[in-house]
């Protein structure tokens, strides 16, 4: 199921006095199976994007098809759109609302209009996904459970309707370390499942660089780079100017070749980076 | 030693129905007026408990704290106590009382009486600091994160806190807001002098801090200068932080024989493996 995206523009407001335009002309395609990283300061365009991906903003100009959804029309299935496209908003912990958790994750299913047993076992299948244990949470309150637990619900939620196609806006913003290696492992693991498609939002290059095979940068509601990681990060000049910072591996490795220590591989990782300095800089 | 906060066999439980947890245990530490200081920990660790008890939303279960020279405990001079410790919370959109920003910065002070001129020049006064003066007839709902963050910064100021307690207030932050913060709070603690106590799972925060602690189940499992704690690689990650990653790429050289000391930001670790060339 590809995503493919056209000459999309858009404006807020238009017309009016506080006209902002958010996305400028941005085109390009997401493939089935990839994991898709989007970067770009506060107010670059990436939610205006993404709330395009499943329609809570409509498409004014240009054209969005997923799979043979063609999200320009005037009538669309939305139901069908939205049971394809699971999106996780920032934060996602604020949004659960139910006595349960397991009341909670059936929410989306429940309105899908799934049968009873189906919703049970879809229930189950995505608690145990996330990596909580079915019993012991199901009849918790989900305001008992500690911060990275709440996401993880909030996550069961939204995959308990078996999207093909995952929208993560920020996954990790706001957890500790433990709670961060979690989530991007969870991710990780949820493309084994139903899962075929993520695409994510981040600030940390670090992520990006670590677990997306397909990079998009926008820039003041353009898109400026659509690429690889590797690609992205190898030149070290490309992001200056956009605000964005590069990863710590990669930001390094530009320190010694400025210094006259040449590194050319890419380096997205610390192990990587490791084996390149011993390369660059052999140990007498 | 000026010592500003004593915290003398701390322990504080919460307890909910039957159930007691434990959110610090045995906790002893004296903080000097005037430093900067980073307390680390993963969530659950105790950090956020420690930083209520300091200014009295919760007392000790056992133990005692001395706040500039205030027993927490002592009921009568909480309103005192308060003014002199400011908290700024993680979500910059819970902390804003008012639609305009001067007006939010008004409401501390207007609340402990405090007269109208005088109210006028802390708000100038703290703004600058923020550097949001331009900002004051605004209303606060179309600042960017950072900016609120700095503005909480700011209220808290108009009360003229000795201490100021920022309570994982980068945590939702971009990285632009975040080092926005860090910078006013770098400021203020040399310029005018503040005592600063940064909470934070973020290590590379904490590189610039005159002292670490490191709390882990509620109990200080590290303390000293950010280089003496950094080093102790395998209690961090037992902590269950992470390390800077110039740190990590300088201790992997280092197990494989590089003569190289042990780096906490990019810029050193490049300088130290430009000298082996």
């Amino acid at each position: 199921m590809s995503i493919e995206i056209k000459n999309l523009s858009f404006v807020y407001g238009a017309k009016s006095a506080y006209e902002k335009r958010a996305l400028e002309d941005v085109s390009f395609t997401i493939k089935d199976g990839e994991t898709l990283g989007i970067i770009g300061t506060t107010g670059s365009g990436k939610s205006t994007l993404i709330q395009h991906l499943n329609a809570l903003i409509r498409v004014t100009n240009g054209s969005i098809v997923i799979d043979d959804i063609d999200l320009s029309q005037k009538r669309i299935n939305l139901q069908l759109l939205r049971s394809k496209i699971g999106m996780l908003f920032q934060y996602p912990e604020y949004q659960l609302f139910e006595d349960t958790v397991e009341a909670d994750v059936a929410f989306g299913p429940k309105n899908f209009g799934y049968k009873k047993e189906d919703i049970d076992y879809m229930v189950r299948q995505a608690i145990e996904l996330v990596g909580l244990d079915y019993y012991e949470v199901k009849d918790k309150s989900p305001f008992e459970l500690s911060g990275g637990q709440k996401r993880r619900v909030a996550i069961a939620g939204i995959i308990a309707s078996r999207p093909s196609i995952l929208v993560l806006d920020e996954p990790t913003a706001g957890l500790d370390p433990i709670g961060k290696r979690e989530i991007l492992d969870l991710v990780k693991r949820l493309k084994d499942s139903f899962v075929k498609t993520i695409i994510m939002i981040s600030h940390n290059m670090d992520e990006i660089a670590e677990y997306c095979d397909h990079v998009i940068v926008l820039h003041e509601g353009k898109l400026i780079y659509d690429t690889t990681p590797e690609e992205l990060f190898s030149d070290k000049e490309k992001l200056v100017g956009t605000g964005l910072s590069l990863p710590h591996t990669v930001n390094i490795a530009r320190l010694l070749s400025e210094k006259g220590v040449e590194i050319n591989e890419s380096c997205l990782d610390v192990d990587s980076l490791v084996n390149a300095i011993e390369k660059a800089v052999p140990n007498e | 030693m000026d010592t500003i906060i004593t915290i003398k066999d701390v322990s504080f439980n919460y307890v909910t129905g039957e159930q007691i947890s434990r959110g610090v245990k045995n906790v002893n530490l004296e903080i000097e007026r005037g430093s900067f200081v980073v307390l680390l920990g993963h969530n659950g660790s105790g950090k956020s408990t420690l930083a209520k008890l300091l200014n009295g939303f919760l007392t000790p279960t056992e133990g005692e704290i001395i706040v500039d020279g205030i027993n927490t405990a002592d009921e009568s001079k909480i309103f005192d106590l308060r003014s002199r410790v400011g908290m700024v919370f993680q979500n910059p959109d819970n902390q804003m009382v008012a639609s305009i920003i001067e007006d939010d910065l008004a409401f501390g002070p207007e609340n402990l009486g405090v007269e109208r001129e005088e109210i006028g020049r802390r708000i100038n006064w703290a703004l600058d600091i923020v550097n949001m003066s331009e900002h004051r007839h605004r209303t606060p709902t179309k600042l960017s994160g950072g900016q609120k963050q700095r503005i909480a910064i700011a209220a808290v100021l108009a009360m003229l806190p000795n201490i100021l307690i920022l309570d994982e207030s980068t945590a939702m932050l971009d990285p632009k807001g975040r080092s926005e913060v860090l910078e006013t709070a770098h400021k203020l603690n040399k310029e005018e002098n503040m005592t600063v106590i940064l909470i934070t799972h973020y290590m590379d925060e904490a590189i610039d801090a005159d002292r670490i602690v490191v709390m882990n189940d509620g109990e200080v499992i590290l303390d000293g200068a950010p280089s003496e704690v950094y080093q102790q690689t395998d209690v961090i990650r037992r902590a269950g932080l992470e390390l800077p990653v110039a740190a990590r790429v300088s201790e992997k050289l280092i197990e494989r024989g590089y003569p190289i000391k042990f780096c906490l930001t990019d810029k050193e670790l490049a300088e130290e493996l430009c000298q082996l060339k």
